[in-house]
């Protein structure tokens, strides 16, 4: 009885542990997995200083790690670890989280066309994995000539090594940044951080000038109430831009 | 209790701006002038994120040589438009800081 039952127990549990549909999803997966990995060479710093950001803004490393779960994100986690630590009312934190996030917008209205058949689970599943790198990496191969079923699999293997990195190098970066001496000045990582990000967007000249008109606002505003000069300064910038381009392409 | 609720607050709003157009809306009514007005989100918004940090570390705005976070901030900009290498622009720019706090001491 025992004997015979066995077999059939053994192929449900081979079933569940091969998660691939068919050989194509899985060259899929392993594709994208293998497309993350030069990337991987930024999330690795860029996550341990993130942890370490949260740490020196005054968040436990268990409050750090939980940011970096329910946001996946690095700029939505250092800004809401800059603001904490600033003393800044929640609804201050959620705005700017809010407007940090508007790019996701642009992204996700890119990836829609392509994940439209898709269930209900896997598309919460891909929007949880966006990010900057991930969205391009999947436009792209999204929009590559061929058979285009089981491309989302490509778009999870990528967002998969990212997670995981990522979520790795934040624990060590929280974890690691409990024990740094503030003399070392290890916050100003955060701004570098995110004068690395800012300098590969600064295209064109209205890019510039959103830039520029952002950050003097936000100097400008700083005596603004909770903290608000951050929101101040980004949709100035927003306006400078889209006002040069008008002027511009007129 | 303002850091759990901003931890889950975060959490929902980037989830929701990913999960927008993915899970709840159609694309194709995406009207022009928003699309424009979303390119210049990530230059605004890291400018206005940026520049206070350089500028004003201690809370008052200080352009004088007794800050070195600016003049450090500068060098690393020119090295990310130079390398758009984020641990070339990380590593300079903390050595630069690091220099200058030991010069002007």
């Amino acid at each position: 009885m025992l004997a015979k039952a066995r077999p059939v127990q053994l192929r449900l549990l081979a079933a569940e542990v091969d998660p691939f549909p068919t050989p194509e999803a899985r060259r899929e997966f392993l594709a994208g997995c293998r497309e993350s990995v030069p990337m991987l060479a930024g999330t690795v710093p860029f996550g341990f200083v993130a942890g370490v950001a949260c740490v020196a803004a005054g968040m436990t490393a268990f409050e750090s790690i939980a940011l970096s779960l329910s946001t996946f994100s690095g700029i939505a986690q250092l800004v809401t670890a800059q603001l904490l630590a600033a003393g800044s009312p929640l609804p201050v934190v959620i705005v700017a989280a809010a407007v940090l996030s508007l790019r996701h917008l642009m992204y996700s209205a890119a990836l829609s066309p392509h994940v439209a058949h898709l269930s209900v689970r896997w598309r919460v599943l891909m929007s949880y994995l966006m990010t900057d790198q991930g969205f391009a990496i999947g436009v792209k191969r999204f929009s590559e000539p061929g058979d285009t079923a089981n491309r989302e699999w490509h778009y999870i293997g990528f967002g998969l090594t990212l997670f995981f990195t990522w979520q790795a190098a934040v624990i060590a970066g929280a974890v690691a940044g409990a024990q740094v001496p503030t003399s070392w000045s290890l916050d100003f990582v955060v701004v570098l951080s995110f004068i690395s990000i800012l300098a590969p967007v600064l295209r064109t000249r209205a890019d510039l000038a959103a830039a520029i008109v952002a950050g003097a606002v936000a100097l400008m505003a700083a005596g603004l109430p909770y903290r608000l000069a951050l929101i101040a300064g980004s949709l100035a910038g927003i306006v400078a831009g889209v006002f040069y381009e008008r002027v511009r392409t007129r | 209790m303002t850091t759990w609720l901003a931890i889950v607050g975060v959490g929902l709003v980037t989830f929701l701006t990913r999960a927008s157009f993915i899970l709840f809306a159609n694309p194709h009514k995406f009207p022009h002038a928003f699309r424009v007005a979303l390119v210049f989100v990530p230059p605004a918004v890291l400018a206005a994120i940026v520049a206070p940090g350089l500028f004003m570390p201690a809370g008052a705005f200080d352009a004088t040589f007794s800050n070195p976070r600016w003049i450090a901030g500068l060098v690393a900009l020119a090295v990310a438009a130079q390398t758009r290498n984020a641990v070339a622009t990380i590593s300079t720019g903390m050595a630069a800081l690091w220099v200058l706090q030991w010069a002007l001491r």
